[in-house]
């Protein structure tokens, strides 16, 4: 008879800790979800040498305007509910005439993808993956233009490294400038 | 609520324990003094019932409806068959997913009592065991695409917040021919409330052997087996109300007696 209250006691312990601990009620920060487009920055006139882009301030059109610093490479998110996201990239280089002055470029970035969403968990629900359109002639990808009030490019030039967007391991795109 | 639910049961199942304790010993002296009284003989027949948490619940939550009957039949004098069947249409509403399964499900299996009744009384105290079979659909509502869309590291004076609105999409995918089989730890109680009404209630400890997912979704919830952990474990209970229809009378055997005195 002990033994069987025992039995039932612990079976309702158990149950109990079972009932109280959700631990998986909360999304993990390690656990991979919707990735962002990683992207350095190289030297135009070395292609193999990381170049740092000085105050880089990033920004989508209509919306707030973040300072990254001076950084050689960036994660942007993709708009996971549409297939195009235009990107503004500030470049503020140190003016050499007047020092403390800033002279500041931006370039319009637009990245057009296909979307797929995959599975991860209970508490993560979903997240998406992004396969970058193939550049061609006709419909390039990504495109640069400038904003209408300039008429200067800072990018030179860039490369699709990994059209797939999959995780935050490796660079997507290579901007020269 | 679930949760305080459950703690009142655990209470009830405590304050029954706390009662049978003493119990054994007035028997056994009564016996040696007194010359043999007619052992009333046992009662067996088959029990049904209803689960009243699942009509509760059904009654007082929007999203859900579910109904769970329940049956034993006694085979020995401490041995019963037991099934569960039952039908289940719940709508989970989590942070990033909604979704509603339904299906039915049936658990086959024994109770055991542990309970020694004094005279004729049929109260019971019960460990068992079931196989659990379930058969369900789950439709994907809607979800939330999870995404950090912060940008820019975390600095003392600045956390940084998500760039881009979270976007939900309304799925409204169905999955449909799914199943699950797994096995119980039953634990309860029951009390005869009144002639052949019998109230219940009993815990559950489940262990998912095999279930069918759905292609790029997860089985959350079974019918039955109930929220499915990271683990293969759940939880369940009921609190049965069931009438106890006699079929036939058998004395006590001899061998049942000598094996009651030696405990």
């Amino acid at each position: 008879m002990k033994r069987l209250i025992g039995s039932v006691t612990l079976l309702l312990l158990i149950c109990c800790y079972l009932w109280s601990c959700e631990k998986d009620d909360l999304c993990p920060d390690s656990t991979p979800t919707t990735p962002s487009l990683i992207i350095r920055f190289y030297n135009a006139d070395n292609h193999a040498a990381l170049k740092k882009v000085d105050n880089l301030k990033v920004f989508m059109e209509g919306s707030d305007t973040i300072t990254l610093g001076t950084v050689d490479s960036i994660a942007l998110p993709l708009r996971t509910d549409v297939t195009a996201t235009r990107w503004a990239l500030q470049y503020n280089r140190a003016s050499s005439s007047t020092p403390g002055t800033f002279i500041s470029d931006t370039d319009i970035i637009e990245f057009k993808y296909t979307t797929r969403e995959a599975y991860v968990s209970r508490a993560c629900g979903y997240k998406v993956m992004f396969t970058l359109d193939e550049g061609t002639n006709a419909n390039p990808n990504p495109v640069v233009t400038d904003v209408p009030e300039e008429t200067h490019l800072w990018i030179d030039e860039f490369t699709i490294e990994n059209k797939n967007i999959e995780n935050e391991n490796k660079a997507h795109v290579k901007i020269y400038f | 609520m679930l949760r305080s639910i459950f703690s009142f049961l655990l209470l009830l199942s405590f304050s029954a324990f706390s009662q049978t304790g003493s119990k054994p010993l007035p028997v056994a002296t009564v016996k040696d003094t007194l010359a043999p009284v007619p052992v009333p003989a046992d009662r067996y027949g088959l029990r049904v019932g209803i689960d009243a948490y699942r009509l509760a619940r059904s009654f007082f939550d929007d999203g859900y409806r579910g109904i769970e009957l329940v049956g034993d039949y006694r085979l020995t004098k401490k041995i019963y068959a037991a099934a569960e069947l039952g039908n289940l249409k719940y709508t989970v509403d989590d942070t990033q997913l909604n979704f509603t399964t339904s299906g039915s499900y049936l658990k086959v299996g024994f109770d055991y009592n542990a309970y020694t009744n004094w005279l004729d009384m049929e109260n019971m105290i019960y460990i068992g065991a079931r196989y659990g079979f379930a058969n369900f659909s789950q439709r994907l509502n809607s979800y939330k695409v999870y995404q950090n869309s912060t940008i820019g590291n975390a600095t003392p004076t600045n956390t940084p917040t998500n760039y881009l609105d979270e976007v939900t999409v309304q799925a409204d995918r169905n999955y449909s021919g799914l199943s699950a089989h797994w096995l119980e730890l039953v634990g309860g109680a029951k009390a005869e409330l009144f002639d052949n009404l019998f109230l219940g209630v009993s815990v559950r400890l489940n262990v998912l052997i095999t279930d069918k997912k759905p292609a790029d979704f997860d089985n959350l919830y079974i019918p039955g087996f109930n929220r499915t952990y990271d683990g293969n474990f759940g939880v369940g209970l009921n609190y049965t109300l069931s009438y106890f229809i006699p079929l036939y009378k058998k004395q006590a055997t001899k061998a049942d007696d000598k094996k009651e005195a030696k405990k």
